[in-house]
């Protein structure tokens, strides 16, 4: 077993690893009850991988997320920073011990908890009064009036990330950006981020925070960073990163950049499209430049998209498009902590484990060197019967990676696939070995085929967590099987109620389909940043880049172009 | 106004408007922060949206939690909180200096007078203060042994605004002396060298300095001793985890006995590097009971934690950084980055190495070192917000000996300076300028008057009566201060009550500037993109 540490940097990727910890949630607490389906009892995932034991003052045993998660002051909600684990109990909070003068207290008001987290609390406080003996029974009918009031609050509602997380956090765990408030204009360009990792303790305490989970690990594989990198979040991320590749030099990184649908409107006017677009090249390259593996998610228009054919998706709600995203990395994660059987064995219930470092290198580290991975998604994945499951399997696997080419042919891509919880021809579970002759046989029939694909397979279907939106749309079951006439039902969208889990498939592609979004920043940083009397050189300069920074950042992406594409040669004469 | 022309959404504020705008927003951002001054001041506690509790008496805290709107508190802000990053203290009086500086121009303004001339006296006023602060302050010669006494007394001084009394009179011992034990000669003093290590454990009387390094982490290893004496101290930087090379990162091994051997032979590496640790122990641990200990930079994996505590050594993986810097000014020897040429000089020396567990945390001290250059102190508290306000003052405390260090000279404290600048102001400035900008130098000085009149204020005195004795003082050539007790002159001398030069200096620097910059603002044009943006 070896460990990832987990980082989220910006409200989006907060939204994001939110729904993504409730999935493990889900999970574990699915893992140990005795009454749920076996597939969830022989996960063969080692939850160690994500998660950490600790002990609190008290010497009561905690079980939380190796996170370090970054966010504006103010954006916890009601949660409080230091979670509620490690509370020191009931203490008055007016008694200051320190000063012996007058006290002045300035309270803001208290966020209210909305159903879901109150209903959460109660839990917590019935499971104590539980191991007291009392009974429940009937509740249960009222128990389902509830939840459904709960999905539909939840819908309605969630306005910080913490309104639907269901996890408990270590107190390290939540990090505040001490001064940066959520409400705060113009956080949205590489420039203003720049000084915010450095000002005051601020990048001490993050590098700290940091160090504490990694000091725990025995034996670390990688770091899974998420970043918002719409806005000034980008720069913070990448200072952070800079430090992480100086401290832990041989820790692999993999770096997920999304950005919610929203972070692509308001733009009204020529000059900040302008501002966006180099914004975009240069956090995009700063990024890369600290990561071993980027894989950039975020659809401008998630709900048209192919990626969510069967889901119905809000755009403007980042609760509704971060669980698309959330499903997806969940997958995407799935290998690094399957627990090998041996070397060439498989387990029956999971295959094709890997760790951070293989991974990448196999993506990354082959002839081409490309770093930047597409990400497609097939949520959820079709039935596997016979010959028109294999053909919906490639055609439901969807980009969620912006700007990408459809029909690339690229003979020297390298792929790798996750599908778990696939569902057999007659609605059963699909075993290991089914799913993998299925894959292969795809691949066989298929016109264009990579150069290499690893496969990686799990039983386990993704849970679908009672705070989980309602976004699937009246063609899934039960169990996320795909039906052929849709459920007829009051409402058009089901949530965590009617459905119970999802079978999924996701495949990271290193493919030079990736080319127009490279392009596109390399072209847009000439003619904006670089060329002369660009219009946006004096911007660049007010971001703190340098003309020589410039230089470096437009020859290493044009670098980053010309390995896929070699080809065109993209010079900066004729760029235009 | 052609700017309608261009936007008509713009909104413009004419020139009274305008200027009013100004001044009320720095007497607002005065009236906040004005209670916090000195140590009667009031304490404020945060309470956030989720229930966190912040407590500070900080000016430069308190700024940075409120979410300040307006643009010209945003201003008055920044200068503010640049007087901390300068000098570590006199946010609350920069601030209150502005806000005063406004209001008092406020009434002559509001006379007729053109901001222009206040400004040109704020000008005037403001060398001549200056000046005066270098005849007025107190020299301090900081020879190789600094007069501890004075340190403390500006420390206290300090601290007293900050903390209760008897828990700042322990901080002050505890701040000087951590001072002067990084303090070289002949170089800047580099606060890093002092770590400040926090437990949530007893009380906020049992913060102490430990001549030393205290680290938040543990051995992880369960053979491993817990407490040792006459350690020797290897710091370094060397990877003891098994890390796959890059170019053998593949898996397309033909067979399971292949993967092994590669695997074996990568591991083969590492452990060469603890055995060559081992040698180095048993050359300088055979014969006698002395101790071992590793502090590493880089990560330490099982495997390899087995074999150190078989060999008797104690270990640490994932050191902070700049802990490896303190270490070696602590215990002497120096930070390795390759365990290939090991000497017994590469050694620290520590006489005593244990370990402290509260729930998970772990914290080690090494103590009993020879010639410390760093040192930790070690704060402790019941809950979170004591020891972060703790911290806090502690930071303000060392940064204040720092100060007096550098400068070489104190100023008088309790009010003492400003009453007397403000006297030699009117006294003796005013009558070398011609015209009008005479009144500008009128209203410097009696702004200049409001830390005596806060420090009244916030005692519960009458001002009126506190101001008018002081001045008589002065007046007669006794240099007082204001007694927060009782309210009669007291001689700051006497008492110990010293400011920093370098603080005061940058008050009266800074704030004429930003309330000159306020008052010639004659149009306020509110426009551009973000005009009234929903979100």
């Amino acid at each position: 077993m070896r460990e990832i540490v987990s980082i989220q940097v910006g409200s989006f990727a907060n939204f994001v690893g939110s729904h993504f910890w409730n999935f493990q949630d889900e999970l574990l607490g699915l893992g140990s009850n005795p009454e749920s389906d076996p597939v969830f009892k022989n996960q063969c995932l080692n939850m160690d991988v994500l998660y950490r034991t600790g002990e609190t003052q008290q010497g009561i045993l905690t079980y939380t997320p190796r996170l370090v998660s970054v966010d504006f002051q103010g954006s916890l909600g009601s949660m409080s920073s230091r979670g509620t684990l490690y509370s020191e109990g009931s203490q008055a909070p007016s008694d200051v011990v320190t000063w012996s003068g007058s006290v002045s207290s300035h309270a803001s008001e208290p966020h209210k908890k909305n159903l879901f987290l109150q209903s959460l609390y109660e839990e917590e406080q019935e499971s104590f009064s539980m191991m007291n003996g009392t009974t429940r029974g009937e509740n249960d009918s009222q128990r389902e009036i509830q939840d459904k009031d709960i999905v539909e609050c939840l819908d309605n509602g969630v306005k910080f990330w913490t309104d639907f997380s269901k996890v408990h956090y270590h107190p390290q765990s939540l990090y505040e950006l001490s001064g940066l408030w959520t409400d705060m204009q113009d956080f949205d360009n590489y420039g203003i981020g720049r000084d915010a990792f450095s000002e005051g303790f601020r990048g001490e305490e993050m590098c700290e925070r940091l160090r504490f989970f990694v000091e725990d690990c025995d034996h670390i594989q990688g770091f899974q960073f998420m970043v918002d990198d719409s806005g000034g979040f980008s720069a913070i991320a990448a200072e952070f990163l800079e430090n992480i590749a100086d401290e832990y030099a041989n820790t692999p990184v993999l770096l997920y950049a999304v950005r919610s649908p929203g972070s692509y409107m308001n733009l009204k006017s020529q000059k900040q499209t302008i501002f966006r677009k180099l914004h975009d090249a240069v956090s995009f390259s700063r990024l890369a430049s600290f990561s071993k593996l980027i894989v950039p998610l975020g659809l401008p228009f998630l709900s048209e998209s192919k990626a969510s054919t069967y889901l119905r998706i809000e755009n403007d709600k980042p609760y509704h498009t971060s669980a698309v995203y959330a499903a997806a990395l969940h997958s995407t994660t799935l290998p690094f902590r399957m627990e090998p059987v041996g070397p060439i064995a498989d387990s029956f219930d999971v295959s094709g484990a890997v760790e951070i470092n293989d991974f990448v290198q196999m993506l990354a580290g082959q002839a081409r060197q490309n770093t930047v991975a597409i990400l497609d998604v097939a949520m959820p994945a079709p039935t596997l019967n016979g010959k028109q499951g294999e053909k919906s399997l490639l055609g439901n696997l969807q980009p969620l990676t912006p700007e990408v080419a459809e029909d690339a042919e690229d003979f020297q891509a390298v792929e790798s696939m996750v599908v778990h919880g696939a569902l057999g021809s007659d609605g059963h579970r699909a075993s290991i070995s089914e799913v993998k002759d299925t894959v292969n046989g795809i691949y066989e029939n298929a016109i264009t085929r990579p150069m290499f694909c690893h496969l990686s397979v799990a039983r386990c279907p993704l849970p679908i967590p009672l705070p989980f939106p309602s976004i699937f749309g009246n063609f899934v079951g039960q169990h996320g099987e795909l039906l052929s006439t849709p459920i007829v039902s009051g409402s058009f969208s089901r949530g965590s109620i009617d459905v119970h889990s999802i079978p999924m498939a996701v495949r990271l592609r290193s493919s030079s389909a990736i080319l127009p979004f490279l392009e596109n920043r390399l072209v847009n940083l000439r003619r904006f940043g670089l060329e002369r009397g660009a219009l946006g050189s004096e911007l660049l300069r007010n971001w703190g880049f340098e003309k020589d920074e410039l230089y470096d950042i437009g020859e290493t992406m044009s670098k980053m172009v010309s390995a896929l594409n070699p080809d065109l040669q993209l010079s900066s004469e004729d760029s235009d | 106004m052609s700017l309608r022309v261009l936007n008509p959404n713009a909104e413009v504020l004419n020139k009274s408007a305008a200027l009013h705008m100004n001044i009320n927003a720095a007497k607002g951002l005065q009236d906040v922060l004005k209670t916090n001054l000195g140590p009667k001041g009031t304490i404020k506690m945060l309470v956030g949206g989720a229930g966190d509790i912040k407590l500070t008496k900080d000016g430069n805290t308190l700024l940075k939690e409120m979410q300040i709107q307006n643009p010209t508190a945003i201003m008055i802000a920044r200068t503010a909180v640049a007087q901390d990053d300068i000098s570590g203290d006199g946010t609350t009086s920069t601030v209150i200096f502005i806000g005063e500086l406004m209001k008092q121009s406020e009434r002559y303004i509001d006379e007729g007078m053109h901001p222009r001339v206040l400004v040109d006296g704020f000008e005037i006023a403001k060398r001549a203060t200056l000046q005066f602060l270098e005849k007025f302050k107190t020299p301090v010669v900081m020879g190789d042994e600094p007069d501890k006494e004075i340190l403390k007394m500006v420390a206290r001084t300090t601290l007293r605004t900050k903390l209760y009394e008897s828990l700042a009179d322990q901080l002050t011992d505890i701040v000087v002396n951590a001072v002067l034990c990084i303090r070289k000669p002949e170089e800047a003093i580099d606060l890093f060298m002092v770590e400040l290590m926090h437990m949530r454990h007893k009380f906020d009387v049992d913060t102490r300095l430990v001549e030393g390094l205290v680290l938040d982490h543990g051995s992880r290893h369960p053979d491993m001793k817990r407490r040792a004496e006459n350690c020797y101290i290897l710091t370094c930087n060397v990877s003891l985890e098994y890390d796959k090379s890059e170019i053998n990162a593949g898996f397309f091994y033909s067979n399971a006995e292949q993967r092994e051997a590669m695997v074996a032979a990568e591991r083969h590496q590492v452990d060469e590097r603890v055995k060559k640790i081992i040698e180095l122990k048993n050359k300088v641990c055979s014969g006698n009971d002395n101790n071992f200990v590793v502090i590493n930079q880089k990560g330490i994996d099982p495997p390899s934690l087995d074999l150190l505590a078989r060999a008797g050594i104690i270990a640490l993986r994932r050191a902070k950084r700049r802990n490896m810097e303190r270490l070696v000014l602590a215990c002497g020897g120096e930070a390795v980055n390759s365990v290939d040429d090991l000497t017994p000089d590469c050694l620290g020396w520590a006489g005593l190495v244990y370990e402290h567990v509260l729930g998970e945390e772990k914290y080690t001290f090494v103590e009993n070192v020879k010639n410390p250059h760093s040192c930790t102190i070690l704060i402790k508290g019941p809950n979170d917000h004591t020891i972060a306000q703790i911290k806090d003052a502690v930071r303000d405390g060392l940064r204040a000996v720092k100060n007096t260090i550098e400068d070489e000279a104190v100023v008088l404290g309790a009010g003492a300076f400003e009453v007397a600048a403000r006297q030699y102001l009117v006294n003796e400035v005013k009558k070398t300028v011609q015209g009008r900008a005479q009144l500008g130098i009128e209203a410097f000085a009696d702004a200049l008057l409001v830390v005596p009149k806060t420090l009244a204020e916030n005692a519960g005195l009458d001002t009126q009566d506190v101001i008018i004795a002081l001045k008589g003082e002065h007046d007669r050539g006794n240099i007082v201060g204001l007694n927060q007790h009782s309210g009669d002159p007291i001689d700051p001398q006497m008492e110990g009550i010293f400011d920093n030069y370098s603080v005061k200096r940058q008050i009266i620097n800074s704030g004429p500037v930003i309330a000159s910059q306020l008052l010639l603002v004659d149009e306020v044009i509110r426009a551009g993109r973000n005009m009234r943006k929903p979100t």
